[in-house]
């Protein structure tokens, strides 16, 4: 009896009240009343406090892998170190890339880990252990943070998504996986443009039809499900239920709702456009969106690549901090700036650098976090680890304890418990506020 | 973690577990010629007797034909074929209905796609992989005949379809290994790769790599074919750092005495890799080796003793499948560790399976004729059971495909559809199933406790698809019936038989007929959100 876990789906004690609007004569007066469009941007205000006491997770995907040199571990004066000079920060002692002169004035908000060693170098295995923490096994697909993330701080019946995927460039597309958590908390994802499909209600049916036909839905899914003491039949209720909030949600991914001035500030890049979609995300109560920027991957012209891309993320990264403090969102939102590897130190016969995972940074910001704080050190030609190596567990431990989930919390698999980080796996604490 | 693994240490030394597939002695059982059926009620009933627990009632003819026609055929029935069952006073109607199904081409084609999904899950496949196990359904062929012919069946110009289960996992030794452990023989022993297994004391990494070994020799060629070289050993490195050289062991802990691998010198190392390479570039599959690992495997995996793993993971799915739940769960934890609640059942099937030679069909039939199969899935007072009691049915979540043709005859005007069971028919139903396959990109297969992804509901919510194909007014779908139709009651109770399978009761009818009265302005827009909220109600989407 050992594996025999208890049943604990107790649906009937919590069965759905009847519609009103069932007995003849509720029926006409009844469809006017439910005909309010839940709106998640009118709601904003009244529910200010409660969202700022939520904890959100934006993750600024670098595809491709950048280069820890022209970013947050720089080299200058070895022969490894390429053109750019190294700068001093508004933290004391702590230097960085020239290209990140914005950052470097906001040191204080962020930290700095420079001693990833994730043994993988291969842009699929490497992007699925950096957006997982560890690797599938054979029978056991994991969920990546954002699934796990959507799972811990989201609300089941939440009328906004809880996950979002941007991902628009065509390098590596990657759809993400909510591997055993199941399709509830598989990504919204965004591939084509910056509307998620099928949000938009068709032209040749009017919005009250939409609204009165999902009515009738709900009275045959809450008869229906009475009784069948089935999560999988209140989930499908309740993925119809988050349709109109969903779909009311449209004008979150709608930049130009957005004052110009904010537009102004995160530039006019698809890049900072997405960022500023996320920031209008994660402000409605969603709590995990990623932002992947491909184009990373410089085997050739590292420096021209780095040069500007760098340079972007420096600007849209910085405006998103600032915008985020300024909106009291900072303290509980966690900024991830991460990409499936890093790049050689070494410099190849193109002026390029090649795939890198022995030795190379991430960056956290925000909640949680201590900032200013580094973590880690490479040797002088950045070849290597030479103090506080960690891996992809280690970071998502990190993460987890960030924002306040425990990172040893079993997942159950049958009766299998698959903890969010594999056993033995503990945080980076000097690194955590 | 270490504390359920205490536990299953602790039962599974209070209980005296050895060996890992424990089979009761045969005069125990019921005896070999007592019909399925029946032996599957006595042993359901005797647990729930014991255990003082009345089982939910037995569903009615509408919802019997709806479930025993998705399980079977893989959709949902047609209105004729509804009415034709309800009305029939014959007693024995349920064995015909069951009988007739199993005769249609909707049940190779569902059969199909059911192992379709469990071989090859998501992976990419040439048409020949559906092309045979298509024939394979058609013709019922055995399941152990079946399981050689994947794992056995020699290359030839045309690469035989029945390798795609090899070849799509031949360049990852741990799935090969893996899945053929878990589909096959019900255990997912991976856990064992990198130590002991935590739960099950049963299995040590000499069976991970024992297991592994009979594949270890197997790869793809150059030219895309699958081959097996005759040398190569698996070398492990233990928990404790040793290294071990694996030997050549089934699940249950028989090793296997190969002959020695050839002793080659350098120069016909040499001349060996030149005549691959030649093979390669005339696209020649590789000659086959004269001991084969595989070939082991097979006969090990299906000798008298070996056999009960792999009858009994075929018998724990198709339960699986038809009852929402299996008798053991998870069904790739048939282990000693997680012993099923109803062991003389399992030992019973997995008997008759073996004695009429492993029928994927008649097991089918069997389970589908049972009392157990057609209990109602509601309880309403107090707590409901345990699963694996199934004192009341589990639903189903419907495939992408099974939904993808129910969608397709629901929003029918089904007077122009052929008629089932003639020549027509069959490229009919092959064509709706076909075109269902593209539902895979918005609905997720189902799994146990499945949920509906949001992707699902804003699809069915806003995807012009939708309203263009299921909800036109074309001639030959359901709409432009329905608009016609000057009795309203009438034409709700067509959308219902139609979509739902049964009439509508006195409320539905309430709440659409007022529906319908306050949307005079525009009737065919109304008559089309009745007939979505009915094709998007769970009661449309699941088996239940």
């Amino acid at each position: 009896m050992a594996n025999r876990r208890a049943n604990f789906c107790g649906s009937e004690d919590h069965l759905i009240h009847r519609r009103g609007f069932l007995g003849a004569a509720a029926a006409a007066g009844a469809f006017a009343a439910n005909m309010g469009v839940l709106n998640v941007l009118r709601s904003q205000p009244l529910a200010s406090e409660l969202k700022r006491q939520q904890k959100h997770v934006i993750l600024l995907w670098l595809a491709g892998g950048s280069s820890q040199l022209e970013t947050w571990d720089p080299k200058p004066g070895h022969e490894n170190g390429g053109p750019f000079r190294a700068i001093e920060t508004n933290v004391p002692g702590v230097h960085i890339s020239e290209l990140m002169p914005k950052m470097a004035q906001r040191m204080h908000t962020t930290c700095l880990i420079r001693s990833l060693n994730t043994r993988n170098a291969d842009h699929g295995g490497g992007a699925e252990l950096m957006e997982r923490g560890r690797r599938d096994e054979p029978t056991v697909k994991y969920p990546d943070l954002g699934a796990i993330v959507a799972r811990e701080l989201g609300r089941p019946d939440s009328e906004v998504p809880d996950y979002v995927s941007m991902y628009t460039t065509a390098e590596g597309r990657r759809k993400g996986s909510a591997g055993f958590l199941g399709a509830r908390y598989a990504p919204m994802f965004l591939d084509k443009d910056l509307m998620p499909a099928n949000i938009r209600r068709l032209e040749q049916i009017s919005d009250l039809d939409h609204q009165q036909r999902g009515e009738l839905r709900q009275v045959l899914g809450e008869r229906f499900a009475r009784g069948r003491g089935s999560h999988s039949v209140d989930s499908h209720n309740s993925a119809y239920k988050r349709v109109r909030g969903l779909m009311a949600s449209e004008k979150l991914f709608d930049v130009s709702l957005e004052p110009q001035q904010y537009r102004d500030a995160y530039g006019p890049t698809q890049f900072g456009e997405q960022v500023l979609v996320a920031r209008r995300l994660i402000e409605a109560g969603v709590p995990f969106v990623k932002v992947a920027r491909g184009w990373w991957d410089s085997h050739g012209q590292n420096f021209e690549t780095h040069l500007e891309l760098v340079t972007e993320l420096d600007h849209v990264m910085s405006t998103l901090i600032d915008d985020l403090e300024a909106r009291g969102l900072l303290e509980h939102t966690l900024i991830i700036t991460l990409g499936e590897f890093g790049r050689t130190p070494r410099i190849n016969p193109s002026l390029g650098r090649d795939h890198f995972a022995s030795a190379w940074s991430c960056s956290l910001t925000g909640c949680g976090i201590k900032g200013g704080s580094v973590w880690g050190k490479t040797s002088p030609d950045g070849m290597s680890v030479v103090d506080g190596e960690v891996g992809a567990g280690e970071l998502f431990a990190t993460i987890f304890q960030a924002l306040g989930i425990d990172h040893k919390k079993d997942y159950y698999l049958g009766s299998r418990p698959i903890p969010l980080t594999n056993p033995g796996t503990e945080p980076i604490r000097d690194v955590l506020a | 973690m270490l504390r359920t693994f205490q536990k299953v240490l602790l039962c599974a030394a209070a209980c005296g577990i050895g060996a890992i597939a424990s089979v009761a002695p045969a005069e125990e059982l019921l005896p070999a010629d007592r019909p399925i059926p029946e032996v599957v009620d006595h042993y359901i009933d005797a647990e729930l007797q014991k255990r003082e627990i009345t089982p939910a009632a037995q569903v009615g003819d509408h919802e019997v034909i709806r479930r025993i026609t998705l399980d079977l055929a893989g959709r949902i029935p047609t209105v004729a074929e509804v009415q034709a069952y309800v009305q029939s006073s014959d007693p024995n109607k349920r064995v015909q209905l069951v009988d007739r199904l199993l005769g249609l081409p909707d049940f190779a084609l569902h059969q199909r796609n059911v192992l379709d999904q469990l071989l090859a899950g998501s992976d990419r496949m040439e048409n020949a992989w559906r092309e045979y196990l298509l024939v394979a359904c058609q013709e019922n062929r055995p399941w152990d005949v079946m399981f050689r012919e994947m794992m056995l069946t020699e290359e030839s110009q045309s690469s035989p379809g029945a390798l795609g289960f090899l070849k799509s996992r031949a360049k990852d030794l741990d799935r090969m290994t893996g899945d053929t452990s878990s589909i096959f023989f019900g255990v997912d022993i991976s856990c064992a790769k990198c130590h002991d297994h935590p739960l099950v004391s049963d299995w040590l990494q000499d069976h991970y790599f024992g297991l592994q070994s009979f594949f270890s020799r197997t790869y793809l060629t150059k030219a895309n074919f699958l081959a097996e070289s005759d040398e190569g050993d698996v070398k492990f490195k233990t928990t404790a750092g040793e290294t071990k050289s694996a030997q050549l062991m089934f699940l249950t802990g028989t090793v296997i005495t190969e002959p020695e691998a050839p002793q080659r010198s350098e120069e016909e190392k040499k001349q060996r890799k030149e005549e691959l390479a030649k093979l390669d570039e005339q696209k020649q599959p590789h000659p086959v080796p004269q001991y084969s690992r595989r070939a082991a495997l097979v006969d090990v995996a299906l000798r008298p003793g070996e056999r009960d793993f792999f009858a009994r993971a075929a018998v724990n799915r198709v339960w699986h499948r038809l009852f929402g739940w299996g008798l053991v769960n998870p069904i790739d934890q048939m282990h000693s560790g997680n012993p099923p609640l109803h062991p003389e059942l399992l030992d019973w099937l997995a008997r008759d399976f073996i004695e009429h030679g492993y029928d994927l069909k008649r097991l089918i039939r069997g389970l589908v004729l049972s009392q157990a199969y057609s209990r109602s899935s509601i309880w309403l007072e107090g707590e409901r059971p345990d699963r694996d009691l199934f004192a009341v049915a589990n639903v189903k979540p419907l495939t992408p495909r099974q939904l993808g043709v129910s969608l397709d005859l629901a929003s029918r005007n089904q007077a122009t559809m052929p008629e089932i069971g003639a020549d027509k028919w069959q490229e009919f139903i092959a064509g709706r199933e076909n075109r269902a396959g593209r539902f895979s990109t918005w609905i997720e297969v189902p799994t146990d406790d499945f949920q509906v992804s949001v992707t699902e509901a804003l699809y069915f919510s806003n995807n012009a698809e939708i309203v263009n194909e299921f909800l036109s007014t074309a001639n030959d779908r359901l709409i432009s019936q329905l608009v016609g139709q000057e009795d309203r009651e009438a034409g709700l109770q067509m959308a219902a038989l139609n979509v739902l399978s049964r009439p509508l009761d006195a409320e539905e009818l309430t709440l659409f007929k007022n529906y319908l009265a306050q949307r005079e302005d525009n009737l065919t827009g109304a008559w089309q959100q009745v007939l979505w909220a009915m094709m998007t109600s769970p009661e449309f989407r699941f088996n239940h």
